[in-house]
């Protein structure tokens, strides 16, 4: 893995609104989000529930748009793409770790971890199998390759949504409170998981209200009322995290 | 996403519903299982029919009175059932176009030999008539003309006859009761099936001279003959002489339309048989499509369901990057993977079924064998792939331009 580049921006926002609309009525909910994330950072979005932190992430990851402003991926401007591109996006350049795991039921380990490749535009069938083991082990559920989704805990079971977000080598992964299910010691080895990779390189962008999640992170955004109120790094923190990961 | 995938994922889909999957196609197991069976049935009984028109030999004519001949219920179910007279045949044997003229005369009483009772179809008949239709003996012999001159009471009777009235036993000299009159058994004829609609086997001929003296009557229910020449032009002899002895006037355009007799060839039977057969298989087939729509309508119930059910992994798939397309063909292609399966599974019912009819109508009648029209069989199961894209298309466009979070989020 190259070593990351912090110049290049990754996901660029520029007085970017998001509003719902209920039979005609708006319903604000981001105001002139302006924010810019670089390649290799490890971002944690913190807010309490109903700021707007989940939609935007949703935007940020394709699976929703704005309202107003400006979105630009890879420098590339969002909003004209259609269906088709975006579905090609989520394949291959986002990823997401939901708080409900959402692992397919009736269905194996491997099976789940290689979902994502069958959608994915250019890799080969022949390759899906090795890029699946290897992002089990890099999860550490080798052991656990054939056991059904429903056999697992449910650290396990987040530990293999992670290894299917990391399947397909995504420009960045997105984690909607990946430890809101979880109990502590689950939620320690996921966030731990996630650390390993944003040390690897990979781009993270965590949701989540807790602070103590957000501690992880090298840089949060606080997210109050649909509006950005703080943006902090913390090279120091974010030195300790890798100390305490590598201890 | 390769097609192989999206295959592979129907398949799981479908095998890990077995129960609900089975139920969903039941409708299409139903009427794939009807076109099959009653396309075979109507297979079997056209070769039935077949066999024994070709038994019947090239230039074998055979004439009836009334209009509508066998076709319309035959005998007194025609208003002009007494149209063919005694006169008629002397007249048709003077005819150079037709030879061996046998007329046919049917009494309707049971026979019976002792206690044992049998259900014969006694025709009186002149020994022409073995000529016409290749019947032969397997002991004794046919009656001849001077049992005719004789008019005396001796009976050869089908195989069938001889199992019921005499189980065994060697009949020839035996003297059996029809109707009250006693006949000397002179011989047996050889198993043949069916001709012209009768069981052959369980037929007793008896001499013409002897059943017109029982029956006291003047007309004839069935003649048959043999064409001497071109059978066009003997049917078209035999035509002109009963029109003018009738006085029958029918308009240029339609010269059958006030016959009062039917002539017909064996290969005029068999095309219209296979009209009639053709006609039957467009009309079953439309039935069952019905079915087979009703079957679609339940697909497209079941589809929904499980489109409603599965909206997360809907959600899922596409926030892992699944298209439209991707999502459309997942439903569509299981819609069709279940109709298939239920289409096979509906083949396999209906051959089943198929045999165990061969099996027991084989009992009553020997020519009856098993048959299937592969032609049916082919559009039933096109038409039931059809009817899973037609109604699974619906579900699978409802799952395709689902919003990715609302799915997601759905509960």
């Amino acid at each position: 893995m190259t070593p990351p580049r912090h110049d290049t921006p990754l996901i660029e926002t520029i007085h970017m609104d998001k509003s719902y609309f209920n039979d005609g009525l708006e319903t604000p909910v981001l105001h002139d989000i302006n924010l810019t994330i670089n390649k290799g950072e490890f971002v944690a979005i913190m807010g309490p529930s109903g700021s707007g932190k989940s939609t935007l992430m949703h935007i940020l990851g394709f699976l929703d748009h704005p309202t107003g402003g400006k979105f630009l991926f890879q420098g590339e401007p969002t909003e004209s793409m259609d269906e088709d591109t975006l579905a090609k996006i989520r394949a291959s350049s986002v990823s997401f770790v939901f708080q409900s795991f959402n692992l397919l039921p009736r269905t194996s380990v491997l099976e789940n971890v290689t979902l994502p490749l069958l959608y994915h535009p250019t890799i080969p069938v022949s390759q899906r199998h090795r890029r699946a083991v290897t992002a089990i082990e890099t999860v550490g559920l080798m052991e656990r390759m054939n056991y059904m989704s429903h056999q697992l805990s449910g650290g396990q079971k987040q530990r293999v949504a992670i290894a299917r977000s990391l399947v397909t080598e995504p420009e960045v992964i997105f984690a909607d409170e990946p430890t809101g299910n979880l109990d502590s010691h689950s939620g320690i080895q996921v966030m731990e998981a996630l650390q390993k990779l944003h040390h690897k390189g990979h781009t993270i962008i965590l949701v989540t209200h807790e602070a103590m999640t957000a501690e992880h992170a090298q840089r949060i955004i606080q997210i109050h009322d649909g509006r950005i109120t703080a943006d902090r790094r913390d090279f120091r923190r974010r030195i300790a995290g890798r100390e305490s990961t590598l201890k | 996403m390769i097609f192989r995938d999206t295959l592979r994922m129907a398949v799981q889909d479908v095998r890990s519903h077995g129960s609900r999957s089975l139920l969903t196609v039941l409708g299409i197991i139903i009427g794939v299982a009807a076109v099959v069976l009653m396309t075979g049935v109507g297979k079997s009984m056209e070769g039935v029919i077949l066999g024994q028109i070709n038994t019947l030999g090239p230039t074998t004519i055979a004439l009836w009175p009334g209009a509508n001949g066998p076709e319309g219920g035959g005998g007194a179910f025609n208003a002009d059932y007494k149209s063919i007279t005694m006169r008629d045949i002397d007249a048709l044997k003077q005819l150079q176009s037709v030879t061996s003229v046998a007329p046919i005369i049917i009494i309707s009483e049971p026979a019976s030999y002792g206690r044992e009772k049998a259900d014969a179809s006694v025709t009186g008949t002149t020994p022409d008539y073995y000529n016409n239709g290749s019947i032969e003996v397997t002991s004794g012999r046919f009656h001849d003309q001077s049992d005719e001159q004789g008019v005396r009471p001796v009976a050869v009777i089908g195989s069938d006859i001889e199992r019921d009235l005499f189980n065994g036993q060697d009949p020839l000299g035996k003297r059996i009761d029809i109707g009250g009159r006693r006949y000397t058994v002179i011989g047996v004829l050889k198993s043949v099936g069916t001709q012209f609609f009768q069981n052959m086997d369980t037929r007793i001929i008896i001499p013409f001279a002897t059943a017109k003296a029982v029956k006291q009557r003047d007309y004839v229910d069935m003649a048959t003959m043999l064409a001497t020449g071109d059978i066009d032009f003997s049917v078209a002899d035999v035509e002109y002489l009963l029109r003018k002895r009738h006085n029958v006037v029918s308009p240029i355009s339609d010269p059958t339309k006030n016959d009062d007799f039917l002539v017909r060839t064996a290969q005029q039977a068999q095309d219209i048989l296979g009209t009639v057969s053709l006609a039957l298989t467009i009309f079953i087939t439309m039935i069952a499509s019905v079915s087979l729509v009703v079957g679609g309508i339940g697909i497209m119930n079941i589809m929904l369901v499980s489109v409603t059910e599965r909206t997360r992994e809907i959600g899922l798939r596409k926030a892992l990057g699944a298209t439209q397309w991707n999502i459309l063909m997942q439903f569509l292609v299981e819609a069709v993977v279940v109709t298939v399966l239920g289409a096979l599974i509906g083949v396999v019912i209906g051959i089943l079924f198929d045999a165990i009819i061969v099996f027991v109508a084989s009992r009553f009648l020997s020519t009856y064998h098993f048959g299937l029209n592969p032609i049916a069989i082919t559009i039933s199961v096109l038409m039931a792939i059809g009817v899973g894209l037609g109604f699974g298309l619906y579900p699978a466009r409802k799952a395709a331009i689902l919003d990715p979070i609302t799915a997601l989020r759905y509960e």
